[in-house]
């Protein structure tokens, strides 16, 4: 009888391995390997790793940068247009959508479809799109209108919305697929009271329904930005940082300063910089969590 | 009967051991691992040519391409050095051969070099890159010119031009012509990085050579700022108002079509344009004529773009062979005949001659050109192709000249302040 803990506990033993070995190799991998990607940016190392110490002399180096600066003012006006263009498009997808119409699940599907295409092959098409002599402008010229004029992937000082519309038509749908379910779990009772009182259509919504939503659209946002931040393929297929460098994004820093120019350094000091902007906008997150958690434990 | 010894019973499979080494060392045969970037279109063709001609002097031939830029081949091979395992043989050109000889030993290539008289046959400009600390570490496989100015007949047709310009003041009358006779992009453009850097270097070689030398090679401050590099500025932003203001961020060789039907006029790009139109892209030689890029002063100006072989240090005695078989193969003016032909490019000896049918007139002028820079001294090294500097500087460069190129805005005075300020935070 005493044997019987002893039985149970070896039971468990597969499942423990299963949960836990992947699970601590995949958490090794990424401690480890940003522990060693922070070293290598206070070093001096150049084409291959060296272990001397150079201070924050890589970071000074590439803030100095016009790329540096380009790339975070980029990355201020990406992140900002994305996640709201997202949010707003998801919304008002989720919105229509939650009118018990006919066709629900298709047009769902619809929606979420972009999500399944990858970013590379997202930016391709919309890079033929908009190149004003191959899609859009062109159609709109061939049907007559001449003067239409749509470059804004050529146009330096336009071609960073490119890639915010680009990315708002593929994550839109994953916000309106959240949404979507934070509307369906609201109480139908509170809907049902709010329609006794007399709210139309328009005040339920604004007054009853998106208040209960907040929690998450917060976990939207933070998904979406932390997107936003490690965007690379989107660029690089759809504007290849051009025209010049002007729709450069941090992570392209990255990789040009660490694959293209040999500078392991500098390169390691932008992606700890990147990281640091994750943190920044993750950390508030992580905070307002456990601000929340305690205060329903109170409750 | 004789008792057998403990030492011979010991000493047998020694012997054993040691005769199987000698007869193995006796019959290695030749391997030669090689990372290239070449894998398709006529550079893949070219070098799955050159593994033939190996193989059929013994060799065993390991070729493994790693497509796109240079920049994505040298991962790999950075990858492969840190791991201890570096490729008998590796394509590396420019400046990097010295910076990356610093980071693992190479195999002094002097001997062969000497044994082939190659030195004597080419530019000295070229034959320093490949000797970092006064010897032969990697060897040149062939020459391509970057101020190459290809013209589409159809284009010259239709604006009735007979001849192709020899100086900028001409080229800007003839793309204006062009622009008269209803050619919107007289000049046929993609809009990377590399590519837009290059169009400031054929504008410079152009209008100075010395000028050249001094800004671009060995980043003078004087020069830097200097009336030369203002006019090169200047003719920039001509070119720039030439180009299809749709095409950005795209290749050079998506609008070679465009280019062959007339409908962007010239071209101004190295000489491998030659091979991805006939063997690639399936144009014919009367589709477009091929003339040097536009120069001032009168004298030939070459700008060198140069792909070479650099030897890694390897233990392996297979190994070791398949480099000794393989350094002479380089240098052999009918391996090097062989090659061009497929790519387009000119051998880097000057002594071959170009008279045979498998040139191209392009190919032979290039060629007469080559050799008559050499002797006036207007052999430079290529910018936008990293031959002038190493990758960090010259990628510094490029960013300011292609945000020249595409922001109008920008005045060639601020572009050449641009162009300073990046030289400074990158040096």
């Amino acid at each position: 009888m005493t044997s019987q803990p002893g039985r149970a506990a070896l039971r468990r033993v597969p499942e423990l391995l299963v949960i836990w070995v992947p699970l601590l190799l995949s958490a090794g991998h990424v401690v480890v390997f940003t522990l060693w990607t922070t070293w290598i940016s206070f070093t001096p190392s150049t084409l291959l790793p060296e272990y001397g110490w150079v201070g924050f002399r890589n970071y000074q180096a590439i803030l100095a940068t016009q790329n540096w600066k380009i790339a975070f003012n980029n990355l201020l006006i990406y992140g900002s247009g994305f996640v709201l263009l997202s949010m707003a498009l998801g919304m008002l997808l989720a919105v229509l959508l939650d009118q018990r119409i006919r066709g629900e699940n298709v047009l769902r599907t619809i929606f979420l479809y972009p999500l399944a295409v990858s970013f590379v092959v997202t930016g391709t098409v919309w890079s033929w799109l908009l190149n004003p002599g191959l899609g859009l402008e062109k159609l709109v010229h061939d049907m007559g209108w001449s003067s239409f004029r749509f470059d804004w992937v050529v146009d330096r000082n336009m071609a960073i919305w490119t890639i915010v519309l680009a990315g708002a038509w593929q994550a839109s749908g994953f916000a309106m697929a959240l949404f979507l379910a934070g509307l369906r779990s609201v109480e139908p009772d509170l809907v049902k009271a709010a329609q006794i009182d007399g709210a139309g259509p328009w005040r339920t919504y604004l007054r009853v329904l998106l208040p209960t939503l907040w929690p998450i659209m917060i976990a939207v946002v933070v998904i979406l930005l932390q997107f936003a931040i490690k965007t690379f393929d989107l660029v690089r297929a759809l504007t290849g940082g051009g025209p010049g460098i002007s729709t450069m994004l941090p992570s392209l820093v990255v990789y040009d300063y660490m694959f293209q120019r040999g500078l392991l350094g500098r390169g390691s000091a932008a992606a700890v910089l990147m990281l640091l902007t994750l943190v920044a906008v993750l950390t508030p997150y992580a905070v307002w969590k456990r601000w929340q958690r305690r205060q329903a434990a109170r409750a | 009967m004789r008792p057998i010894s403990r030492r011979a019973v010991l000493a047998a499979p020694v012997g054993l051991l040691a005769a199987g080494r000698v007869a193995h060392a006796q019959t290695v045969k030749p391997r030669l691992t090689v990372i290239t970037q070449w894998s398709n279109g006529s550079e893949g063709a070219s070098i799955t040519a050159l593994g033939k001609k190996f193989e059929e002097r013994g060799g065993i031939w390991q070729h493994s391409p790693v497509p796109g830029f240079t920049t994505d081949m040298m991962n790999k091979l950075r990858a492969q050095i840190l791991a201890g395992d570096p490729p008998a043989c590796s394509q590396l050109k420019g400046p990097e051969i010295a910076v990356w000889s610093k980071i693992a030993p190479t195999v002094n290539l002097d001997g062969p070099v000497a044994a082939a008289g190659y030195e004597k046959v080419m530019s000295a400009d070229l034959a320093k890159l490949h000797k970092p600390g006064g010897h032969w570490a990697a060897l040149p496989i062939q020459v391509y010119r970057t101020n190459t100015l290809f013209m589409s007949t159809r284009a010259m047709d239709k604006a009735k031009i007979t001849k192709p310009p020899t100086t900028w003041a001409e080229f800007n009358e003839t793309a204006d012509k062009m622009k008269a006779a209803g050619i919107a992009s007289p000049l046929c453009n993609g809009g990377i990085r590399w590519d837009d850097g290059m169009k400031f270097e054929i504008c410079l070689a152009g209008i100075s050579p010395t000028a050249y030398r001094g800004a671009i090679m060995e980043l003078n401050p004087k020069v830097l700022g200097g009336p030369e590099v203002h006019q090169a500025f200047v003719q920039l932003r001509k070119l720039a108002d030439y180009m299809d203001p749709n095409v950005a961020a795209q290749h050079w060789s998506t609008f070679l079509p465009r280019f062959v039907s007339g409908d962007m006029g010239m071209l101004l790009m190295g000489g491998w344009v030659q091979g991805v139109l006939l063997n690639s892209s399936g144009f014919k030689q009367g589709d477009f004529i091929i003339a040097p890029g536009p120069t001032d002063n009168g004298k030939p100006v070459f700008v060198i773009n140069s792909d070479a072989f650099i030897f890694w240090q390897r233990k392996e005695p297979d190994l070791t062979a398949g480099q000794a078989l393989f350094a002479p193969l380089v240098m052999d003016p009918a391996i090097q005949t062989m090659f061009s032909q497929i790519t387009g490019s000119i051998p880097v000896r000057t002594d071959v001659d170009l008279s045979g049918p498998g040139w191209s007139d392009g190919q032979r002028e290039a060629s007469k050109t080559l050799r008559e820079a050499v002797a006036v001294n207007q052999t430079l090294l290529s910018l936008g192709h990293n031959m002038a500097q190493p990758n960090d500087m010259t990628a510094a460069m490029l960013d300011a000249l292609t945000e020249y190129v595409h922001n109008r805005a920008v005045t060639p005075e601020q572009g050449m302040k641009r162009l300073n300020e990046a030289i400074e935070s990158a040096s």
